[in-house]
């Protein structure tokens, strides 16, 4: 007897402590937020100016005048940087860093999106011809001239002859032809493309590398191109031109940058930039871990998922953060349906034929598409952190087609389209007019809860169409497979990062035979005679959109396609998840904006903590 | 001369034992329905033919025996390949086992040191409040599973500000002297040794103290105390000898563990060791860094076998008689 009573007491003493802890760590009030309050408007300083003293062209910063010194510790999830090859990049950390240490010929306005010079001075066209001039006194880090030679050498001996990622190569190409490049003088360069091609322009950010420094290497091949600068070349041996120099790469740790002394960029005092002293970026493995360390003061920046807004939020009056609301994200989630009709080798089809009726139905498309609930979406499983989407251009494109307002969830417009088409419901099951029970698969990755939340979601939503919904979530390298290799999938979840600057970057997507048209893949064998009427206005739009120049000849194009994928939905956009950002007050000059973010102009950030920096207490130095 | 003789045996009939395992290992993981190349394929900026380079250079054109004998090749020649994106396997590891062996060993030296007399003390103490509190911090120790500790151990990290959160350096490691890198390092791996030493501790005193138990009870034990031999003696000269043999066997199991033991621990603390590595890699399908890493764990098992077989030899007389008969 006594035992039992005993355990009891122990049971109820553990059970309030597990309350205790409950009740301590979830805030008792409303999770949703209201978004409205976190917007912060933020005018971007004037562009940067152009100055020359004692013969060296620099860029002048517009924003305001800081300190010197102190460090800023941020962080990249996964295992960081695999190169610092700037031409050899194929990961967004890679990417990240490698610009850090080598600038382009051009770069793009944080705010607008426009192109401006960065490496060049400036920059004009005539016709096809591009005419770049570059600063002059400019140098590498080891005291060499940045010359026009440079220029070329990056582009002709890297760029066109598709060293390190080819990727570049095929961005430059315009039907299978490179542009012409010729040097006019030492510090000016000619490319002649072979007729308009819109997205040239910007593809001239491309990081220009020194000549004396890459050649030895790029000499032996692609194989030695591609090891060099590999992640444990001695930091003291790089040559290069950016704002920052590597300065210590530990594997699976960090990454430190130190300041550039020699950078071209200036104050208004006409002091060089950038002032903070050293940049380290730890890696970290997951966002957890991410969290932790922000809550440790070990970095400085944290990107919040949803979640963790509202408590974030709830602190912040008391705290050593801000947080920024940075909009909608380029990322994009939505389901993608197989509109595929076609067979493979052995002359199976890929698809049922029963389900590819339902699915080239246009109708019934629109009728998922009716039926599906964003804003319950948004608010449960984004907790309020996302905006609708109903547009294949992401939210902060500049190519955003406004006239696409969206809509809400239509449960009885939705039924009236599937009437519409011979659809019949029966006992809560929807049946099509040759008596088949509507039953099919929707795929997503295993392991991503939110994709799994909202396939849980468009499950319950299509239940009230009497559609049977079979939610497989599975691992995403087999999901990958179905979608590009074995197409033997109905209907699937997905994300992707699109270009809020460049719509010709969805080629991939929406060309017929594109490596990424999910909906309909044609692989090598098939052609593309059996294209759909959209998908070949899709086709001709692609084209037409990059031979044309200027904004407002581009701008209506692209509203088109936006307005055809709506119509159509080959691809239901459902959200996209707001940007928000937390960071330490200390950091000054942050100017977030929905294009670029937080953390893009490194080189103006300066660190004002009221107090001594960091280094002066630390003991042992 | 039999010693050198046997230990030669063992040695060839590692061999076949490799082989068997790198055919399982790597059929296995390459029948898996997991692309290497996924994450590019999905990438709207990559294009096709960066994409056909790629499987290219991993060779994913090719057949699976193909695969194999291409990757069996370069083993014999000593030549690990590279990953899939592209680095050297060789340099990968290298950079990983000083860190993972700096963790390990810390957490095996302070378990055997402290675990052995704590056995002993708990066998002789048998039933009294010390051997009853062990037996209770000992059941929580094997029950609670390690990543689960490890968090608790984060959070704690984060309440108290006292130790960093995971890692091995902070970011100015290189700008401190002698004792303030030897102070850093202490300081990151506190916890991740706590996590680990509890949870071994709790294993090998149980174990001490169960053979010591079984000992103590022995005729002999008995023989030495009715003889009037001191306790101290008896326990020391007669008991310890033959309590402390099976524990020779779990030293070898413990080498097997050095590089492989603390995985999940590494990879809840972000400690930059072979666990957090060769976890991502699986994930990837990363074949060439799977195949070195389990090769690596198959050697070093069965060196930690034979070697234990052989410090068994040389204590224990009847293990040596036992072989010579083979």
């Amino acid at each position: 007897m006594k035992k039992i009573l005993g355990i009891i007491i122990i049971f109820f003493v553990f059970a309030l402590c597990i309350k205790g802890c409950i009740k301590a760590d979830i805030p008792e009030n409303d999770t949703k937020i209201n978004l409205s309050e976190t917007k912060k408007e933020f005018t971007y300083p004037n562009k940067n100016k152009n100055v020359t003293i004692n013969g060296v062209h620099y860029i002048q910063s517009q924003a305001p005048v800081g300190k010197f010194g102190g460090e800023l510790v941020i962080s990249t999830i996964g295992e960081g940087p695999k190169t610092f090859n700037p031409c050899n990049s194929k990961d967004a950390t890679s990417s990240e860093m490698a610009g850090l240490m080598y600038d382009g010929l051009v770069s793009t306005h944080p705010a607008t999106g426009e192109v401006m010079p960065q490496l060049a001075e400036a920059f004009h066209i005539e016709g096809n011809d591009y005419y770049i001039y570059l600063r002059k006194g400019l140098k590498w880090t080891d005291g060499k001239p940045i010359t026009a030679d440079d220029v070329i050498y990056t582009y002709e001996e890297i760029v066109f002859k598709g060293l390190g990622n080819p990727s570049a190569m095929y961005a430059m190409m315009i039907n299978g032809e490179l542009p012409k490049l010729t040097k006019i003088d030492n510090y000016t360069v000619k490319f002649t493309t072979s007729k308009p091609f819109a997205p040239f322009l910007r593809q001239l950010s491309y990081p220009i590398v020194p000549k004396h420094y890459f050649k030895p290497y790029s000499d032996k091949g692609a194989s030695a191109f591609d090891a060099f600068l590999n992640p444990n070349t001695k930091p003291s041996t790089i040559v290069s031109n950016g704002a920052f120099i590597l300065k210590e790469y530990v594997a699976a740790q960090r990454v430190v940058f130190e300041r550039n002394p020699n950078y071209y960029k200036i104050n208004l005092n006409n002091e060089k930039l950038p002032y903070i002293n050293k940049l380290v970026f730890l890696i970290i493995g997951d966002t957890n871990n991410q969290i932790l360390k922000f809550e440790a003061k070990e970095i400085d920046v944290i990107d919040l998922k949803g979640d963790n807004v509202a408590r974030y939020k709830q602190q912040e009056q008391n705290s050593d953060y801000a947080i920024y609301n940075l909009g909608a994200s380029t990322g994009t989630l939505f389901v993608v349906i197989n509109l595929n009709n076609r067979t493979n080798k052995e002359g199976k089809p890929y698809i049922n034929p029963v389900k590819q009726k339902w699915f080239q139905n246009k109708n019934f498309r629109s009728a998922v598409d009716y039926a599906i609930d964003r804003k319950n979406m948004v608010q449960n499983i984004a907790f309020g952190v996302a905006e609708p989407l109903f547009t294949a251009e992401s939210l902060n494109s500049i190519y955003l087609n406004k006239n696409i307002k969206g809509h809400p969830q239509n449960i009885k417009l939705a039924k009236e389209l599937l009437q519409k088409e011979g659809f019949e419901q029966k006992y809560g099951r929807l049946y099509d007019k040759n008596g088949n029970l509507v039953e099919f698969d929707l795929y997503t990755n295993a392991g991503n809860l939110e994709r799994e939340a909202i396939g849980v979601m468009i499950k319950q939503d299509l239940e009230e169409l009497g559609i049977k919904v079979n939610f497989k979530p599975i691992e995403f390298n087999s999901l990958v497979n179905k979608l590009t290799k074995t197409y033997d999938w109905d209907m699937a979840i997905m994300g992707l990062t699109g270009s809020p600057l460049e719509p010709h970057d969805g080629i991939n997507v929406w060309a017929s035979r594109g490596p990424l048209h999910m909906f309909n893949m044609r692989d090598s064998k098939d052609n593309t005679d059996d294209r759909l009427e959209w998908e070949k206005e899709l086709d001709t739009i692609f084209e037409q959109g990059a031979l044309k120049l200027t904004y407002s000849e581009r701008k209506p194009v692209y509203d088109r396609y936006q307005e055809i994928i709506y119509e159509e939905n080959p691809i239901i956009y459902l959200y996209s998840p707001t940007r928000i950002s937390a960071i330490r007050k200390k950091i000054k000059n942050i100017f977030p904006t929905r294009l670029s973010g937080i953390l893009y102009n490194l080189d103006e950030i300066y660190i004002d903590s009221g107090c001594p920096v960091k280094e002066n207490t630390r003991s042992g130095k | 001369m039999n010693l050198t003789k046997y230990i030669t045996k063992r040695i060839l009939q590692v061999i076949p034992l490799l082989i068997i395992v790198s055919i399982i290992s790597f059929f296995i993981i390459r029948l898996a329905p997991i692309d290497p190349l996924a994450e590019l394929r999905l990438n709207p900026s990559i294009s096709e033919e960066t994409l056909q380079k790629e499987i290219k250079r991993l060779k994913l054109d090719k057949p699976i025996y193909i695969q194999y004998a291409s990757w069996a090749k370069s083993f014999i020649k000593g030549d690990l390949g590279y990953t899939a994106s592209g680095e050297k396997v060789s340099v990968k590891l290298k950079e990983r086992i000083p860190n993972t062996l700096l963790l390990t060993s810390v957490v095996i030296l302070l378990t055997w040191l402290s675990g052995i007399p704590i056995g002993i003390l708990a066998a002789i103490n048998k039933g009294n409040v010390f051997d009853r509190t062990l037996t209770v911090l000992s059941s929580i120790g094997m029950a609670i599973p390690s990543f689960f500790f490890a968090i608790l151990m984060l959070m704690f990290a984060v309440k108290t500000g006292w130790f960093p959160v995971g890692g091995l350096t902070s970011y100015y490691y290189n700008e401190l002297s002698f004792w303030g890198k030897f102070i850093d390092i202490t300081k990151h791996l506190v916890l991740p040794v706590t996590v680990l030493y509890a949870i071994s501790l709790s294993g090998l005193q149980r174990q001490m103290r169960a053979n010591m138990l079984e000992v103590l009870d022995s005729d002999y034990v008995k023989f030495a105390r009715a003889k009037g031999l001191s306790e101290f003696k008896v326990i020391f000269k007669h008991a310890l000898r033959n309590a402390i043999n099976p524990m020779i066997t779990l030293l070898g199991f413990e080498f097997a563990g050095l590089l492989s033991g603390a995985a999940l621990t590494e990879y809840v603390f972000q400690y930059p060791g072979l666990g957090r590595l060769i976890l991502e890699a699986v994930m990837k399908s990363d074949i060439n860094l799977v195949m070195a890493s389990l090769m690596m764990g198959t050697v070093m098992l069965i060196t930690g076998n034979l070697l234990a077989d052989i410090l068994l030899m040389l204590t224990d007389p009847r293990t040596r008689k036992s072989q010579e008969d083979v």
